[in-house]
């Protein structure tokens, strides 16, 4: 039993609830709400402390009120869900801070603060658990706060989303619901760890387990935003408030990649195909038939953002569309590792998306950022209205600048070692079509991000923009997110071994459930 | 009656229970929308109870769990994950009716083909 575990999850949640009991006092509700998420990144470090992903990466397990997995809820600390915990903290607290100046005091003291905590609460619990119905009940706090959280400012556009984003989702819930209640009745269980066992035992009929996990992989898909899921981001993305799509597109998306991760590498690759293995597929693990849908809908994803974000006529809809084409560039190593058989690329193509979700959390998060203080200065983010920021606000247009190069993966910032990881992936697994996809993709980004920096930030200001006057606590914030972008680049050496850490988590299935069914420290 | 046929009935109920969601689903007025919505979600739940079998007592110990001269006991958890369900379904239904007044109050309609066009 170790208390760090679940440490971040009760500092999360008593802070939603303080925050909520002290709504009459908004200066007490805002100080306990940036305390509350300081000591989640305290109990972020203390957890991370005890996994020690550069060192022993420790995988360990906590089972909640003392019930022994596989019959209780079991809470699991590895290295992969260190890894996505900690760049979750540090975003959180700085959307955080931000939220604390840019959105309105009433909205504050209404419901912000909690509403964000809760978001945290489930973006926690899900990469904590180690049980798939409470992976289900995690995604459903998370997702009810993030309802609330999109239609926040309750206009026809707001609405118009929201309704949108919450129709989806409960479909999505519906499905997931069935795939889990169907999984169960195959297997037997729905403790992640015993899952696998099972699985690796054979004995189940893969027939049913595959179908499920596909069932249960649509959902993930549409968490994620991937094509053909992705409809919904545009609009959501646009009608948050900005510290919110922050969260949304930085660390929300993260839950379904990292649910994709940890179920289908950890979990569902214990699965042999049988009779099911279709010619001309590498491998006998059910991992294998995911690697080519991962890999089109990762392609897919590439295109679909990058030519949408291209011909958008404001920031915050070029922000949306470009995180769909990033999440591609997520998947895409994660499609051609689990194409592949080779431990060696396996490691690397997940190194590759945890890097990349890394930098892409930390360049989105800081872009919708700038793009909410550019709105907060002018008063739109349209471009026919903007032009000549970097004139009159240099701080704000040099931070979003170092976001678009990071995304656009210019050394020495952190994207361009996520670049470097996705076409080294490709390269050793030999495959061609992924070097081209991800070819096209980076000349995509370069395209749209060039429009954006030649449309809002340079040549003559606008009269809107001449009149603007933009505050410096917002541009704080972002001048802080670049700042440490640029240091993520310089030390990559730490964020690459913790994502190596991680990828080897998520593949070293024994540990894991060593560590779950025995209660025991595995090294 | 078996043990299984009651199983058989239920899969025909649930199956046109998600054919009638799914129908409400894609009308054009929002709150069949969220009608379906609910009855999809409803039908998940009953799936979940079907897959825990009907054959076995109330799984309820301090009776003794052995009502009705069954030697086993139906599987508890699925109705403890259906509990937690219904739970949730129930927040959602009502925030999604919340929010379908919302938009009648900013558009002034329920007509999904109008509040598209709107866009």
């Amino acid at each position: 039993m170790n208390q760090a575990v679940i440490a971040p999850l009760l500092v999360a949640l008593i802070t939603a609830i303080g925050t909520l009991l002290t709504r009459r006092f908004s200066r007490v509700q805002i100080g306990l709400s940036l305390a509350g998420s300081l000591g989640y990144l305290v109990a972020v470090y203390a957890f991370v402390t005890e996994v020690d992903p550069l060192g022993a990466a420790n995988t360990f397990s906590y089972q909640l009120s003392g019930w022994v997995a596989p019959y209780g809820i079991t809470l699991v600390a590895d290295p992969l869900s260190a890894f996505m915990l900690s760049f979750s903290a540090i975003i959180s607290l700085g959307a955080l801070v931000y939220s604390a100046v840019y959105v309105d005091s009433f909205g504050q003291r209404v419901s912000y603060h909690p509403l964000y905590h809760f978001m945290m609460v489930g973006v926690t619990g899900s990469f904590l658990t180690g049980d798939i119905f409470n992976l289900f009940v995690w995604f459903e706090v998370m997702l009810m706060s993030s309802y609330v959280l999109v239609v926040f400012y309750s206009g026809p556009e707001q609405t118009r989303a929201a309704l949108q984003y919450v129709v989806l989702n409960l479909v999505g819930s519906a499905v997931m619901l069935l795939a889990i209640g169907g999984l169960y009745s195959t297997t037997g269980t729905l403790n992640m760890a015993d899952l696998a066992q099972t699985l690796q035992a054979g004995g189940t009929a893969p027939a049913p387990v595959l179908g499920l996990s596909a069932l249960l992989f649509a959902v993930f898909a549409l968490k994620a935003g991937l094509v053909p899921f992705q409809f919904w981001v545009p609009a959501a993305y646009r009608a948050a408030p900005a510290p919110v799509s922050a969260m949304l597109a930085g660390v929300v998306k993260k839950v379904g990649v990292y649910a994709i991760v940890r179920l289908y590498f950890t979990v569902f690759g214990a699965a042999t195909l049988g009779e099911l293995a279709l010619p001309g597929f590498s491998g006998e693990s059910l991992l294998s038939f995911y690697g080519p849908i991962l890999f089109v809908m990762a392609s897919a994803s590439i295109l679909v953002g990058g030519f949408g974000a291209v011909g958008r006529d404001d920031i915050d809809g070029l922000l949306a569309y470009s995180s769909i084409g990033q999440v591609g560039f997520i998947v895409l190593p994660l499609g051609i590792a689990a194409t592949s058989g080779d431990p060696t690329i396996q490691t690397l193509g997940i190194a590759a998306a945890l890097v990349y979700a890394l930098n892409h959390g930390f360049a989105k998060g800081l872009l919708f950022l700038a793009s909410g203080a550019v709105y907060d200065t002018v008063g739109t983010t349209e471009f026919p209205d903007l032009g000549g920021l970097s004139e009159k606000a240099p701080v704000l247009s040099a931070s979003f600048f170092v976001g678009a190069l990071a995304l656009i993966g210019i050394p020495p910032l952190s994207g361009f070692f996520g670049k470097l990881l996705v076409f080294d992936t490709a390269g050793q697994a030999g495959s061609n079509l992924g070097l081209a996809v991800a070819l096209i993709g980076a000349i995509l980004t370069i395209a749209y991000f060039s429009r954006a920096w030649n449309r809002g930030f340079w040549g003559e200001p606008s009269l809107l923009v001449q009149h603007g006057d933009s505050r410096t606590s917002l541009v704080a914030v972002v001048l802080l997110l670049a700042v440490a972008i640029v240091i993520l680049g310089v030390g990559f050496d730490v964020v690459y071994r913790a994502a190596e850490a991680g990828a080897d988590a998520a593949l070293n299935r024994q540990a894991y459930i060593d560590a779950v069914l025995q209660g025991g420290e595995q090294a | 009656m078996t043990a299984t046929e009651p199983q058989f009935v239920l899969a025909a109920v649930i199956a046109s229970l998600f054919a009638l969601g799914t129908f409400l689903v894609l009308r054009r007025d929002i709150v069949r929308v969220v009608w379906g919505v609910s009855i999809i979600s409803q039908a998940a739940n009953m799936y979940l109870v079907t897959m825990g079998g009907f054959a076995g007592s109330v799984p309820i110990l301090g009776h003794g769990g052995g009502h009705g001269g069954e030697t086993t006991i139906t599987d508890p958890l699925v109705q403890a994950l259906v509990l937690t369900a219904i739970v949730i379904g129930f927040g959602t239904t009502a925030f999604a009716l919340v929010l379908t007044y919302r938009v009648y109050e900013e558009h002034g309609t329920i007509d999904l083909f109008e509040l598209g066009e709107r866009a």
